[in-house]
Order: C-alpha cells, then structure tokens, then sequence
C-alpha cells in the first residue's frame, strides 16, 4: 500500500486481488445482495485510490481498509435505508414459505440455521461477528476499526455471540 | 478472582441461570483475559461454523470495473504530476523551450517598437496611403468602364499633392479617352497642378487634340482663367475650323478676348 501512496497505482492490483473477496465477504454477511455487495467492494477501492495519501503506512493495511468497508458500508445503509429494508425481505421471500423451509433446512440445516440466526442479528452484532471472522479474530485491530479497546471488542463479541446462540437456540426449536 | 471461583461462573453461565451481575462480571474477566472464548461453551464451536460460513465468489464483472477505474485513476495522474515535470531530465527541454520563446518575442518586440518617433510613423503611414491611391487610380484608368475612369481620376482630388507619373497619366486621359464625360473630369483634376510650367504647355498641346466642343469650351475658359497668351493660337485654330459650331466659336472668342 506504501508503493500505492507513492504513486505505483499499478501495484493496487495485488491488494485488490488478495482482498476483494474478504470484504465481499463481509458485505454479502451484511447485506445478501450480491450485486449491492460488488458494489461496495468497488466503492472501498475507489475511496482507497482516493485517500491513499492518507495511509500513514504505520498500521496494517487490512486494518484501514476494513475501517474504509465499514464507513461505506455505513454511508450506504443510510443512503438506502428504504432499499435495505426491502432487500431483507427480498432475502426471506428467498426463503420460501416455513414448509419449503423446513425441506431446505434438512439438506444442510445447520448453515442455513445460522445463515438465517447471523441474519437476526442487530446489525452492529452481526458486523462485529463478521469483522472477527474476516480480522481473524485480531481485536485489538478490531478495535481501531471501531475505535474502541481490546477489552472492549471482547465483551462486544461476547455478547454478540451470546445472542447469536440465543437465536440459533430459539430457531431450532421453531424448525 | 480464584480460578475455582471462575469455573463456577461459567459453570453457572453455561447452564443458563447466571444473574445479570454475573454476567457483567463475566464480561469484566473477558476484559482482564482471565475468561477466553473458547471457555464459554458452545461459542468456539459457534465461532468455527461463522468461519466456515460460505459466501458467494465476486462475478468478473467486479475484477473488469476496478481493472478500468485503476487505469482511468492511472492515466489521471500521469496527465499531470508537479514532482515529475520538474524532474530535470523533463524540465531542460522544457526550460529551453520556453528561453527560446521569450528570447525571440524579445527581438521581434525590439524590432516592431524600434525607437521612432510618432509623427515618422504617422508620415510614412501617409505616405503609403498615397502610394496605395495613386496604384489604385493607375489600375482604375486601365478599365474599360467610364465609370471606373471616372472614379480614377476623382481619387486624384483626394491627394494632397499628386506625383508626376498622376499628371502624366491624367494629361493622357484628357488627350486620349474616349469619353468626354472622362476627359472633362481629367481636366478638372488638373486644374490644381496648372500652375506648373510643363503641365501647362501640355494643357495648350492639348487643346489642338480636342474634338469635343465641350472640352474645347472647357479649355478655353481654363486658359482665359490663367491668362495663358501662348494659347492663343492653338485657340485660333479651333476658331478658323470650319466644323466648329457657332455657339462654340462665340464662346472661344470670349475667351481669347479675355486673355
């Protein structure tokens, strides 16, 4: 990223290749829309192009970028609030009526129960669950995306998860 | 805090009956580091199956639009960058170029505002003016128009002072033209330079070449104004013509009288 700041737009390439689908990962756990989630993925690179000046080069590159993703994640849940919310019933119609439900649930129940249950999620737990599996579970970085400390990550991870078993429980016992 | 007094904790928070205290508690071991992930039962396995979720791959569409906003980005920045074009191996060329500009527009400024004084410059523009006439009215007395020979010789009432080869060509006019209406306007530009000894005397040659009553009438009085004696004669002849009408003889008698 340094050689990118320095001018070498060209080795932006790399990092592109190496990351885009990391964080299209990570849009597509926040919103399910494939094509809004390509969409997002280029909008980091562009505002990564952008400010590159602004990467000091004394921190790690995932780091920024995830606190980039998180911004133009945020900028577009504001920007279509409306559009957003009819792309999660756009995802449950998806789902299809309980009883084709429960059919494609015997297939491969477990990932689509928690599919569904990271789904339910408030959207800071859900984004704070999918910045741990995208960080790797590195909080201390965490915490410079979000601004706040380790220890701080830890109990919001905690308590994330302690609701994500909540609802896979509680899912479970519906299907 | 005991690593007994933790156990029984998390045996507490496991089984699901844990207060709200305890739980604040948990979180402030979690904190600490003295509580893990992977010690809360069911979050490592929870944990494990969110890394193991799948996603969807990108379409190539995605890799196409970033490939071409790098190279729009790319482009961008090459049009223009203030490090490189002062780079010297840049900048020479660029340099010279422009010392060769400013030192040339030097010399054509120091050249076109020479130091010359207004009135020269005014004089010599006037001058030009008239030499531009006089071609002009050269070239407009070679035309076959009358019109346009009219307009020749009018153009010579405009200059201050006619040069001989304006004189000579109007005297021809007046001997040779076809057209009367040309040859009287010949004579009037005339009249102005009829003082000059030469163009006098060719004005009473003239006079012997005249078949037009009118121009003859015209000379004759243009003689009487000036008192030319030498004329005479040449009059005489017009008088002693025997196809010089009546009215005409009368008024060349007029003339010769008053000279």
């Amino acid at each position: 990223m340094i050689k990118v700041r320095d001018g070498h737009l060209d080795t932006l390439g790399l990092l592109f290749a190496r990351y885009k689908k990391p964080l299209f990962g990570f849009f597509y756990g926040m919103n399910r829309d494939e094509e809004l989630s390509e969409d997002l993925v280029q909008n980091v690179f562009y505002r990564i192009l952008k400010y590159r000046y602004l990467f000091r080069g004394d921190g790690d590159f995932r780091t920024w970028m995830f606190h980039i993703a998180r911004n133009v994640n945020h900028d577009n849940f504001r920007k279509n609030k409306f559009r957003h919310k009819e792309s999660i019933e756009n995802w449950q119609e998806r789902l299809g009526t309980d009883e084709n439900r429960v059919t494609e649930y015997q297939k491969d129940e477990e990932r689509q129960l928690l599919e569904l249950a990271m789904h339910r999620l408030p959207e800071d737990k859900r984004e704070i669950l999918l910045l741990s599996k995208y960080q790797d579970k590195k909080y201390k970085e965490i915490g410079e995306i979000l601004g706040c400390s380790e220890g701080a990550v830890k109990v919001k991870v905690f308590r994330a998860l302690q609701e994500l078993k909540a609802v896979y429980a509680e899912l479970e016992k519906q299907f | 805090m005991e690593a007994k007094k933790i156990h029984q904790l998390l045996i507490r928070f496991n089984s699901g009956v844990a207060e709200p205290a305890e739980i604040k508690q948990i979180e402030n071991l979690i904190v600490q580091g003295a509580i893990h992930m992977e010690d809360i039962e069911g979050f490592e396995k929870l944990n494990e199956r969110i890394l193991n979720l799948e996603t969807p791959e990108p379409s190539i569409s995605l890799d196409d639009r970033f490939h071409q906003m790098l190279l729009k980005e790319t482009q961008a920045t090459k049009t223009f960058d203030w490090k490189s074009f002062f780079t010297w191996k840049d900048f020479a060329p660029r340099l010279a170029f422009a010392s060769v500009t400013l030192l040339i527009g030097l010399i054509v400024g120091y050249v076109i505002w020479s130091p010359q004084k207004e009135d020269e410059k005014i004089v010599a523009l006037g001058q030009e003016i008239s030499g531009l006439k006089e071609m002009m009215m050269l070239s407009l007395l070679e035309k076959e128009s009358a019109t346009d020979r009219l307009k020749a010789v009018n153009l010579t009432q405009d200059m201050d002072q006619a040069s001989k080869k304006v004189t000579a060509a109007l005297l021809q006019t007046l001997n040779s033209d076809e057209n009367v209406n040309v040859r009287l306007a010949a004579l009037d530009a005339l009249r102005p330079y009829s003082k000059d000894g030469q163009i006098r005397e060719a004005l009473i040659r003239s006079i012997a070449h005249q078949k037009s009553p009118l121009v003859q009438v015209a000379l004759a009085e243009l003689m009487a104004a000036l008192q030319e004696k030498g004329a005479i004669n040449e009059l005489q002849k017009i008088l002693d013509d025997n196809e010089t009408p009546s009215d005409i003889k009368k008024k060349i008698q007029e003339s010769i009288q008053i000279i």
